[in-house]
């Protein structure tokens, strides 16, 4: 494992001058390297895998912590929690009316998100992978990127101004006599506000799966006689199933776990698990609820998700093997 | 009208506790034993008019006289809190020095057990007694003025002049058009006389209270928090609010027609006060107990609180012009008689219960 064989080289003429300083440090990497006992070669991949598992780690380690807390009862008397274990978090969630309304809620827009997401991403990232035209590639590409340097808030904040009862739709609205309507502060509100900040995610994951589709097979299924709508329902659909996938899986748990949106544009009455977590762990200072909540919404999330790869398969992300 | 109005009393909130006074003023050899100063102290406040009154009436003096910056952290009180209490229980310096809370959530703080004791404060002595909480050892926190929930109102809603009673946000013509707090804070000792209860009968009897608020809920109305209530009122999405008196005031100021009252019912009456969490370097807690007394003195509370539009504790405190023979800002008996308070230590116990059934009604 020799990393160079001139060592006397470098230190003299102008071949010191032209050795890069990268090509030194992956000597000197290389050099450690040939120190790697050959009998724990098999540990390398372990090593590699290291940031991954350190992260994981740190999220099973918070998940451990919380699943502690949420077995323990806060004392309002002192505001510490109890030292002894009970279910008494999970079982009042289970009576308690406005978790359930938050979680039908939450799920629900998971599910109508999602669907409206994939239904407008698809001819988006449709024609994003197939037009000729460079130019309305090129607008399409900002209208796709252009969202992700805009935050969440200030999206939520734009459609205040947009939607507000003197906000800009009303005012058009009341050229013509109209209103003014109530347009934010509702659960549409919320719906629109998710929809138009998840569609980008949804364009994002669809566009590999399209670019990734031959398009000689778009013309082999009409030159079999089947009419463009059917060529898409029949042929393109199914094979971009991983895309379609993919993009539910991201939309639906991005979704599900929203503070924000239902934050800014539900008006306080229509809030998802995240915002009471939030009120939990920081209005009424209850780590014990607030991390049994956490766990739910958790374990949907993970639900979703595992239900989604089941039914699609890992391999319906180009992963070998079986699921 | 309520049981608990006698905490709020004139005679007690102006009583100075003169035979406290002795021994108040601190000793100049005392003075001579400084200990080093920090190069900044760390405050918590809130954001907009509240910040910047702070910055004028309190921050920006102390470091003319002391030399100490101060740095204001807007995080939200309820979210330094856990970061306070995290910090005090693994044996880390607090991320801040001073902690300026509304005195229910610095209740749960002192309940805890993460307050450092102020009794020491020179000033404590020369301000009304609201300044002390009740029912603790020591002081934990000091509060510093006192705030109304007002009902505020858009005059051009209400034609006849001022609504005087509560009840008006029951009326057809406001569904959709009223705003509360988003856990129902400042509105349920009003709800449940609204309801047909007694004050008295919280925290063990609210029904009626609930039962006010369920029918509130087929109003719609919104939720939200401080800043909300300016801006709802400045974008017209809303005409009557459960408020306190500073968020209308401050509306008022920018140029939004916002007028506000303390309805027959009355209206809850609530204190903000500083406390300084467990952990600091000596040095460092002594000087942030200096800050925290100079916040308790006439010449620091009449600048800072006038840009509030808030009575506080000092005494020959002058209300704004503006302010003179207002509701919300009580300078009698008989203002006083009219107003709610609920103690601190009964909203810290029962605040999560309060929160989870006002949940339960508005998010169903």
């Amino acid at each position: 494992m020799a990393p160079f064989s001139g060592r006397s080289d470098r230190r003299t003429g102008p071949a010191l001058a032209s050795y890069r300083f990268s090509w030194r440090v992956f000597d000197v990497l290389e050099a450690l390297a040939a120190q790697w006992p050959a009998r724990a070669m098999g540990l390398v991949k372990w090593f590699l895998l290291l940031p991954a598992l350190l992260i994981v780690g740190l999220l099973i380690f918070g998940l451990v912590v919380m699943a502690d807390a949420s077995f323990r009862v806060m004392d309002f008397r002192t505001y510490q929690l109890s030292e002894h274990y009970s279910t008494a978090n999970y079982v009042r969630l289970w009576g308690w009316g406005a978790f359930w309304a938050t979680l039908w809620r939450s799920l629900g827009a998971a599910l109508l998100v999602t669907l409206i997401c994939l239904v407008l991403a698809f001819p988006y990232a449709w024609a994003l992978t197939r037009t000729p035209n460079r130019r309305l590639r090129r607008v399409l590409l900002v209208g796709l990127f252009l969202p992700f340097f805009v935050g969440q808030v200030v999206r939520a904040y734009g459609w205040l101004v947009i939607l507000g009862y003197e906000g800009i739709v009303n005012k058009a609205l009341a050229v013509f006599g109209l209103g003014p309507y109530r347009l934010l502060f509702s659960y549409p509100a919320v719906l629109f506000g998710l929809v138009q900040y998840m569609l980008p995610f949804a364009v994002l994951m669809l566009m590999p799966a399209l670019a990734a589709i031959p398009e000689e097979i778009e013309r082999a299924a009409a030159s079999c006689g089947a009419s463009p709508l059917r060529a898409v329902l029949r042929v393109i659909l199914p094979m971009a199933r991983p895309g379609l996938i993919a993009a539910a899986l991201v939309v639906a748990t991005l979704t599900l776990t929203d503070f924000a949106m239902p934050a800014i544009l539900g008006g306080g009455t229509n809030d998802f698990l995240a915002n009471l977590v939030h009120d939990q762990f920081f209005r009424t200072s209850n780590a014990g609820l607030g991390s049994a909540i956490a766990l739910v919404l958790t374990f949907l999330g993970t639900t979703i998700a595992g239900l989604l790869l089941t039914r699609a398969g890992t391999q319906a992300f180009g992963l070998r093997g079986t699921s | 009208m309520n049981e608990m109005r006698h905490h709020t009393s004139r005679r007690k909130l102006l009583g100075t506790g003169a035979a406290l006074a002795a021994g108040v003023a601190m000793p100049a050899v005392l003075r001579a034993q400084e200990p080093p100063k920090p190069a900044e102290l760390i405050v918590r406040a809130w954001g907009g008019v509240w910040v910047e009154s702070l910055k004028k009436g309190v921050s920006d003096p102390f470091t003319a006289k002391t030399g100490i910056r101060i740095r204001h952290d807007l995080t939200e009180d309820n979210e330094i809190k856990p970061r306070i209490w995290a910090a005090v229980a693994q044996g880390r310096t607090p991320p801040i020095h001073v902690n300026w809370d509304t005195t229910a959530n610095a209740t749960s703080s002192a309940l805890r057990g993460v307050c450092e004791d102020l009794s020491d404060l020179p000033n404590l002595a020369k301000v009304m007694p609201l300044a002390k909480p009740i029912g603790f050892t020591g002081v934990p926190i000091v509060n510093l003025y006192s705030y109304v929930y007002v009902l505020a109102y858009r005059p051009e809603a209400f034609p006849g002049g001022a609504p005087d009673s509560w009840m008006v946000l029951l009326e057809p013509r406001f569904k959709g058009r009223i705003a509360l707090y988003n856990d129902g804070i400042g509105f349920h000792p009003v709800a449940q006389v609204l309801g047909g209860g007694k004050i008295s009968d919280i925290p063990h009897n609210m029904e009626p209270c609930w039962a006010f608020i369920r029918k509130l809920k087929e109003q719609k109305p919104l939720l939200g928090e401080d800043p909300d209530f300016t801006n709802w009122f400045q974008k017209g999405e809303i005409d009557v609010a459960c408020t306190i008196s500073s968020n209308a005031r401050e509306a008022k100021l920018k140029g939004v027609n916002v007028a506000w009252t303390v309805p027959k019912e009355g209206a809850k009456v609530d204190t903000d006060g500083m406390w300084i969490p467990k952990g600091l370097p000596a040095n460092e807690l002594y000087w942030a107990k200096r800050y925290i007394d100079f916040a308790l003195s006439t010449e620091a509370q009449q600048v800072w609180l006038d840009g509030l539009g808030l009575p506080g504790v000092a005494p020959g405190l002058k209300p704004p012009a503006d302010l003179v023979g207002d509701p919300s800002y009580p300078m009698s008996e008989k203002d006083f008689e009219r107003l709610i308070l609920i103690p601190p230590r009964i909203q810290a116990e029962h605040t999560p219960e309060w929160f989870a059934r006002f949940k339960e009604i508005m998010q169903s």
